[in-house]
């Protein structure tokens, strides 16, 4: 045991004293996540604003047919139209124009007739701005129809309001905590395992391979310490430093969005109520420490394995890959409702609690079954660890 | 004196091939034991087998009455290697590389500090022992090898080619302090293949070659059956004699 502290102790020393592993544990989290958070929310935000703003450019063929609405069109904003010579729809293929309106002769004609007349728009589906033209030509003409329609009544005596006869509010049953955790359900719990695995990924490295790379490794093995001891030492520093990690990660996230509010699409800013209860909160990090437990372990059976850095840099790399696509997977199957089973798979697991847990929904066998499974699961991959360990051909191949 | 380590027909293989086949001696108290051969005789893997790092294929040892494959934990408690390829906690000084070795041993904290300053004396460390150990030089990381491998003060001392790529300066201060380890009745171990320091220092020899032990004797006796002058072309001859004849047997 006091053994397992001494290892323990001096691996953490060694990591706080490296700038290398430090960075990855506590600046690259407390630096990439607000930049992350806020950044996507600003570029989301800048996009639909510049989408906005944006002014599109149209082309009327035969305007002398509708002189009125044609003048209704041009005084809506961000509408510019222009003359052009020669094919409509060549022009709105090349993204000369976003979109061409052809009006036919007989349109004041009909309009006066009282009969039903159609008009064509030229789009094209390719160029993002045609459907922005599309869009603000369609709501001007609305308005127009509404306009005529308006008059007609007005000349028969009929009170407008005949015609708006439905109305649609909403109203959302979710509440803004809900709403929030809707929204964070996605990255939270995949921040959380990717920290668990970059925060303890060069801790793991420098203090296996990376000891065999230096040539402690022998040294170490000479002294009277159980090739167990050992093992557990370094993997409770491997655990600690990507604790402090994930922990490092959250605490910024939370900062972050307590100063400017979160909006991953950029459309509303959704005020987070993040006064999530004790109990959940337990339970955040109950499940967060499991998965740094397995993760641990499992980077450091893989980093032994490796001889030096280098080595176990290029087989960490791909197992991220591993990890991180089901979760992203199950993120975007439409209306993914998980079984029991998915709760056994880890990471996984985590994951879909995590969003329980974030939207206030308690499933007890979830909960259940993804903690007893992670704990079987570093267990395992610690288990292995020693094994690794233990094996000549891994501790002195050359 | 008494034999405090005792190889029994040990044997290492790897992938079946036989780095140690059946070596036997003994190396006793108070005495500097040579155990020479050539690059790649297999002395390192005798080493290693014998300090509990790897396990042998077959055979056994003693350190101190404790067997390497029923105590080992004790066996690396009553012994000390220095190994060739040395490496240190680059982050360290020399003095917390020490620190967390003795803490490795469970030496107390006080007894420790005294044990680093009398080694950080006798291998005159005193100048860079706080300076972090990623800094060293060669003589300077050897001699903190040499005070790592003995911090818990071992009874038993093996020194794997502790000299190589030393200056004359550092190499004088590692053969004396193997000197006055078998002062102090230590069993000092030394492997090499530089046949002048053994000859200056060992009381007996054995030569491995080919993971075999093909002789086991004082130097005056080798050099009188070999009929040779110095313990170098004694070495050689049988070396030889051994490339010429597969069946020789010392």
């Amino acid at each position: 045991m006091r053994n397992i502290i001494t290892i323990w102790k001096k691996e953490l020393k060694d990591t706080i004293r490296d700038r290398k592993t430090l960075m990855a544990m506590i600046v690259m989290p407390m630096l990439l996540m607000p930049l992350l958070i806020v950044g996507m929310g600003k570029f989301a935000e800048y996009q639909i604003k510049k989408a906005e703003e944006q002014e599109v450019k149209i082309t009327f063929i035969n305007k002398d047919s509708a002189p009125l609405l044609v003048n209704f069109i041009q005084k809506q904003d961000r509408i510019k139209a222009l003359k052009i010579e020669g094919d409509v729809e060549e022009f709105v293929k090349n993204k000369k124009i976003d979109a061409g309106i052809v009006i036919p002769q007989n349109f004041e004609e009909a309009i006066q007739n009282q009969q039903p007349v159609g008009i064509e728009i030229i789009k094209n589906s390719i160029n993002e701005k045609s459907s922005n033209a599309l869009a603000r030509i369609s709501t001007a003409i609305s308005s127009y129809n509404n306009q005529i329609l308006q008059e007609r009544f007005a000349q028969q005596n009929i009170n407008p309001n005949i015609l708006s006869n439905i109305s649609v509010t909403t109203k959302d049953v979710a509440t803004e905590k809900e709403q929030g955790g809707f929204g964070l359900g996605f990255l939270l719990p995949l921040f959380i395992v990717m920290w668990s695995i970059v925060g303890g990924q060069y801790t793991a490295i420098d203090i296996s391979a990376g000891e065999k790379e230096r040539k402690t490794l022998e040294a170490l093995l000479l002294t009277p310490a159980k090739r167990m001891d050992i093992v557990f030492g370094k993997f409770l520093a491997v655990a600690s430093a990507a604790l402090v990690s994930v922990v490092v990660a959250l605490s910024s996230i939370y900062a972050v969005i307590s100063i400017f509010g979160f909006s991953p699409t950029g459309q509303e800013n959704i005020r987070i109520d993040f006064s999530i209860e004790p109990q959940a909160l337990i339970l955040l990090f109950i499940v967060s420490v499991l998965l740094v437990l397995v993760f641990s372990a499992a980077i450091l059976s893989i980093a032994i394995y490796a001889k030096s850095f280098k080595e176990a840099q290029s087989y960490i790399g791909p197992s991220y890959l591993v990890v991180i696509m089901p979760i992203v997977l199950i993120n975007i199957m439409p209306g993914f409702k998980p079984s029991l089973e998915f709760f056994l798979i880890p990471a996984v697991n985590a994951v879909l609690l995590f969003k329980e847990i974030l939207i206030s929904t308690y499933d007890v066998s979830h909960i259940l079954v993804t903690i007893i499974s992670l704990i079987f699961y570093s267990l395992i991959a610690l288990f292995i660890a020693t094994k690794i360990y233990s094996k000549e051909e891994v501790l002195f191949k050359d | 004196m008494n034999s405090v380590v005792i190889v029994k027909n040990l044997t290492k293989e790897f992938d079946g091939i036989r780095a140690v086949d059946r070596i036997n001696f003994e190396a006793k108290e108070g005495e500097i034991f040579g155990l020479l051969g050539p690059n790649g005789a297999g002395k390192t893997t005798a080493i290693r087998t014998i300090a509990t790092v790897l396990s042998p294929t077959d055979g056994t040892a003693k350190v101190c009455g404790f067997d390497i494959l029923k105590n080992p934990e004790r066996v690396r408690e009553n012994i000390g290697v220095l190994t060739t390829d040395i490496g240190f906690y680059e982050r360290f000084s020399g003095r917390e590389n020490l620190k967390y070795f003795g803490q490795l041993y469970e030496i107390s904290d006080q007894a420790l500090d005294t044990r680093i300053e009398e080694l950080s004396k006798i291998l005159e460390m005193n100048d860079f022992i706080n300076r972090k150990a990623g800094k060293y030089s060669t003589g300077m990381k050897q001699k903190l090898a040499i005070a790592r491998s003995v911090i818990h003060d071992p009874k038993v001392i093996i020194f794997d080619e502790p000299t190589s790529g030393l200056d004359v300066l550092a190499s004088q201060t590692v053969l004396n302090f193997m000197r006055k380890a078998r002062e102090l009745n230590k069993c000092v171990i030394l492997s090499t293949h530089q046949m002048p320091d053994a000859e200056k220092l060992c009381d007996r020899v054995a030569i491995i070659h080919r993971g075999k032990l093909v002789a086991d004797t004082t130097i005056e006796a080798f050099k009188k059956r070999t009929n040779t002058s110095s313990l170098e072309d004694a070495f050689l001859k049988i070396i030889k004699e051994r490339h010429l004849n597969g069946k020789f047997y010392a």
